[in-house]
């Protein structure tokens, strides 16, 4: 076989495989979302318990996005220089999440916090419910979109390295301008990625919402839980598959989003030596 | 006024960097610490700027102990190898920095900026990004924004090393030109002989953490105080078991000189020539010529000849 | 050693510096917010993390802790595990035909995206035809769609309704397809980065000495390769075995084809807690080992391909 049609059998194999895998799914997905009309669609999407699902995913992501973008740029700068084996601890405990089933996460949420746990009884007395309640829903998805900054602006911090901060103390800087005007401004495009992917995933959320929410109807369910209601309990393949068109528009945004940071940041790395 | 280093030690777990040195720093002059890697000179230089700290010793710049104070408060300037942009500001922000710390108004920042653009002659340069200049214009933007604040001393850590060999030459020559304009006390690190033999008016070679001789700089070439020194500040070679430097021995005519041998091999680079002798004791020491001087002998490889050492 | 002489006496005549300016100060701001800092990332670690998979190890292997009277002294308290409740959980027929059916899936799949992964990388990296960049984006869309998405998708598609005139409802194909798809991101973008980096040199030698095409992949590129596919298999495997929102629909009603993480979410329906936590913790000790052994596996061969 010589090098022409290896390259070309190569090419073939690959364009096939994605085209069949990821592809098909996804042209699927919009033929049949408005196979009855933009009509039948558009009255899906603005039935009020999909409305009431859209709000509930909004405010979780609302809470969860910017509780673990803080937490996650904190534990980033802390972590950066240190070689000891409780900042690798560290790291480790943060892509539990990532690393294990959402059931699983969802699983360990019910046995720490509802009042079949742990504490659920003492939280119950002060009129706190994780199950059933947008607050375990909230819990489930800061668990499960965790690690997303941390693992992208982590690697930065550690390359951008030391030189810059110094030579701003020399020019006479205190710690608060440095974090603002140095620190900060070099870390922007990690800390932008990962809050994109955090975004993504949190809008996304599924296997732990459904164990900790309870699914119940109008109240405690996100956008991807009604999907799964739609489908499951009514068969509506429209309502499923509109709700679902629209979950999926919003993470093709963020995909792009990050698609043009990804290119974005491998310039900027390209020139600075 | 000057600055004066006492009994500067510091230590990495049981590895003394920096042994006990003490040095006077004259004002506006321009010292170079010349010393290989691991000598302590970078970490030395830390300690002076204060981004390292001292387990023993004394710091005192122009009559103030700064010992223990923040590096934000010395009065420094720093010049890193690797320049340390601010990656995400224009070249004019990034000098304007130190000012805009120190609050000074906008216009005064404006017109420093615009002056020190001229003085580094990077006017044009302005509104880039560090990201679009050459290394030799970053260095360059990394001196204006350390001279913004009008800093007692300049600190540069190996300026020049990760530039290529003739912008090396051209900003060294630009370095030296603009201490000439403006006499800030500058203390250059580095481990390129040359380099600090060209800059400097005090030069103090550093050798495991310690000085091993200062002074300068023909000085220490011409009277070494060690072997360290004589080995580091120049060529050398072995002749009858004492170690010379090659252009001090004389390569003549078979015959004319204190000792035969033959030619083993030319090397020519440019104007110089070194040639390789196997001399009768059975050492082969090299001779370091100028191009004319080799010419006019007519030998090659295999000639016989003798040698002499000078002077 | 020569050394220019320091006049001590005049340095005794200099004051110390003022306080405001001194290092101590600025060293105890920074310790005080890196411990401010430190506590909240640690305190929301633990609320977040840490106490729930406490919880769920607790609740898995039946830890029941007898605090002897003490109170809060905690080195006199008296920590039972029973095992054997763990134990017969897991070996339930129904569970560990779930655990075998998810870790012989997330192998298969992580397996054929390892493969799939560098020829796909391959193409990206070191192809060039137009549409090419459209595609890199594209291996990223099952990484960002929504799980359940993806379930109701390719249920719809590929299931008893299927417009293609196949049914993969409650079929192992059925799986495989949904956990291919969900983890294709992993494989590929774990080896990308690292062929992209190869310069080619080690290549262009190869072929100078007489290797062809083939023989260059098999015996210059894959070994730099090795850690990086390793990484990815090991990503993808984990992603797989957990995997849940996507194969749920097409696993269909409890039987041959429920995987691991479903089983759970049955068990959880039916109020069996214990057993949940049981089969969870299973899980949790399987994903350890597996991310440890690509781990440690993947930094022997970086070792080996640094040092030579």
């Amino acid at each position: 076989m010589n090098h022409t049609t290896r390259k070309w059998s190569l090419r073939v194999l690959v364009i096939v495989y994605l085209g069949l895998l990821v592809g098909l799914p996804v042209a699927f997905l919009f033929i049949k979302t408005f196979s009855h009309g933009f009509a039948a669609f558009w009255n899906e999407v603005t039935k009020p318990d999909a409305i009431a699902a859209l709000k509930l995913s909004g405010i979780v992501a609302l809470i969860a996005v910017p509780v673990n973008t803080v937490v996650g740029v904190a534990a980033a700068l802390l972590l950066a220089r240190k070689d000891h084996w409780s900042a690798r601890l560290v790291t480790t405990l943060f892509d539990v999440p990532v690393a294990v089933s959402p059931i699983i996460i969802g699983v360990s949420l019910v046995l720490a916090y509802s009042r079949i746990g742990w504490f659920g009884t003492a939280l119950a007395a002060h009129g706190i419910s994780i199950l059933f309640s947008p607050v375990g829903i909230t819990m489930a998805t800061m668990a499960v979109s965790l690690p997303y900054v941390l693992r992208s602006v982590l690697p930065v911090l550690m390359e951008i390295g030391n030189e810059q901060q110094n030579a701003a103390l020399t020019l006479g800087a205190g710690r608060l301008r440095i974090f603002w005007q140095i620190t900060l401004p070099a870390i922007r495009w990690g800390v932008l990625y990962g809050v994109t992917l955090t975004i993504a995933r949190t809008l996304g959320e599924f296997g732990a919402v459904l164990i900790v929410s309870g699914n119940i109807t109008g109240h405690t369910q996100t956008l991807p839980i009604y999907i799964y209601d739609s489908w499951e309990q009514n068969y509506d393949v429209i309502g499923a598959f509109a709700g679902a068109l629209v979950l999926a528009s919003i993470s093709v945004v963020a995909l792009l989003i990050l698609s043009a940071l990804r290119s974005k940041e491998r310039r900027l790395h390209v020139d600075i030596a | 006024m000057s600055i004066s280093l006492s009994h500067l030690t510091k230590r990495y777990g049981d590895h003394v960097v920096v042994d006990d040195v003490s040095v006077e720093i004259p004002s506006g002059s321009l010292t170079a610490v010349l010393g290989p890697s691991g000598s302590g000179k970078s970490t030395l230089l830390k300690l002076i700027s204060g981004l390292e700290r001292l387990d023993e010793g004394r710091v005192v710049i122009e009559g103030d102990d700064v010992t223990s104070v923040d590096p934000r408060h010395r009065d420094i300037g720093f010049c890193f190898q690797h320049y340390a942009p601010f990656r995400h500001m224009t070249v004019a922000k990034n000098i304007g920095f130190g000012l805009r710390v120190r609050k000074q108004p906008k216009d005064q920042i404006a017109a420093k900026v615009d002056e020190l653009l001229e003085l580094v002659k990077l006017p044009h340069k302005a509104d880039a990004y560090p990201a679009q200049l050459s290394g030799g214009e970053r260095q360059r933007m990394a001196l204006a924004r350390a001279l913004a604040i009008e800093p007692r001393v300049l600190l540069l850590d190996e300026p020049f090393g990760a530039l290529d060999a003739i912008v090396r030459t051209e900003l060294r020559e630009w370095v030296k030109e603009l201490h000439h304009q403006i006499k800030v006390t500058t203390i250059l690190v580095t481990h390129d002989q040359e380099e600090a033999m060209d800059m400097a008016d005090q030069l103090l070679i550093m050798h495991d953490g310690r000085i091993e001789q200062s002074g300068e700089p023909n000085d220490l070439y011409d009277n070494p105080a060690t072997t360290f020194v004589h080995d580091f500040l120049g060529p050398t070679t072995s002749f009858k078991d004492v170690t010379v430097r090659p252009h001090d021995l004389e390569l003549l005519r078979a015959g004319e000189g204190s000792i035969e041998g033959t030619v083993l091999s030319v090397t020519s680079l440019g104007f110089e020539v070194q040639v390789v002798v196997q001399l009768s004791d059975g050492s082969s020491p090299w001779v370091q010529l100028s191009r004319n001087e080799f010419r006019a002998l007519h030998v090659g490889v295999g000639s016989a000849i003798s040698i002499r050492q000078r002077g | 050693m020569v050394s220019l002489a320091n006049n001590d006496a005049r340095d005794l005549d200099v004051p110390p510096a003022p306080r405001g300016r001194r290092y101590s100060r600025a060293r105890a701001t920074s310790l005080a917010t890196s411990f401010v800092g430190g506590s909240l990332v640690v305190t929301y670690l633990s609320l977040i993390v840490l106490i729930p998979i406490a919880a769920l190890v607790a609740h898995g292997l039946s830890i029941t802790v007898q605090t002897n009277g003490w109170g809060f002294a905690f080195w006199h308290w008296d920590v039972h595990a029973d095992l054997s409740a763990f134990w017969s959980s897991i070996t339930q027929a129904p569970a560990l035909h779930a655990i075998f059916l998810s870790l012989w899936l997330s192998f298969a799949v992580a397996a054929i995206n390892a493969v799939m992964g560098v020829a796909i990388a391959w193409v990206l990296v070191r192809d060039r035809f137009p549409g090419k960049g459209v595609i890199d984006a594209f291996i990223d869309l099952p990484f960002a769609l929504p799980t359940i998405v993806v379930g109701v998708v390719l249920l719809v598609l590929y299931g008893t309704t299927s417009p293609l005139h196949v049914d993969l409802f409650e079929t192992w194909m059925g799986l495989m397809l949904a956990l291919l798809f969900v983890t294709l991101p992993f494989s590929v973008r774990a080896v990308q980065p690292v062929l992209a980096s190869l310069d080619g040199e080690a290549e262009a030698a190869a072929k100078s000495l007489g290797a062809g095409g083939i023989r260059t992949f098999a015996w210059v590129v894959l070994p730099s390769l090795w850690p990086a596919v390793l990484g990815g298999f090991g990503l993808a495997f984990a992603r797989a075995i957990g995997e849940f929102g996507s194969i749920s629909l097409i696993a269909g009603g409890i039987g041959r084809t429920t995987t691991a993480s479903s089983f759970i979410y049955n068990l959880t329906q039916a109020f069996l807690w214990t057993d949940a936590a049981a089969v969870s913790t299973a899980l949790l000790i399987l994903a350890l080992i597996v991310l440890i052994t690509t781990n440690l596996v993947a930094r022997q061969i970086q070792r080996r391909l640094s040092s030579s």
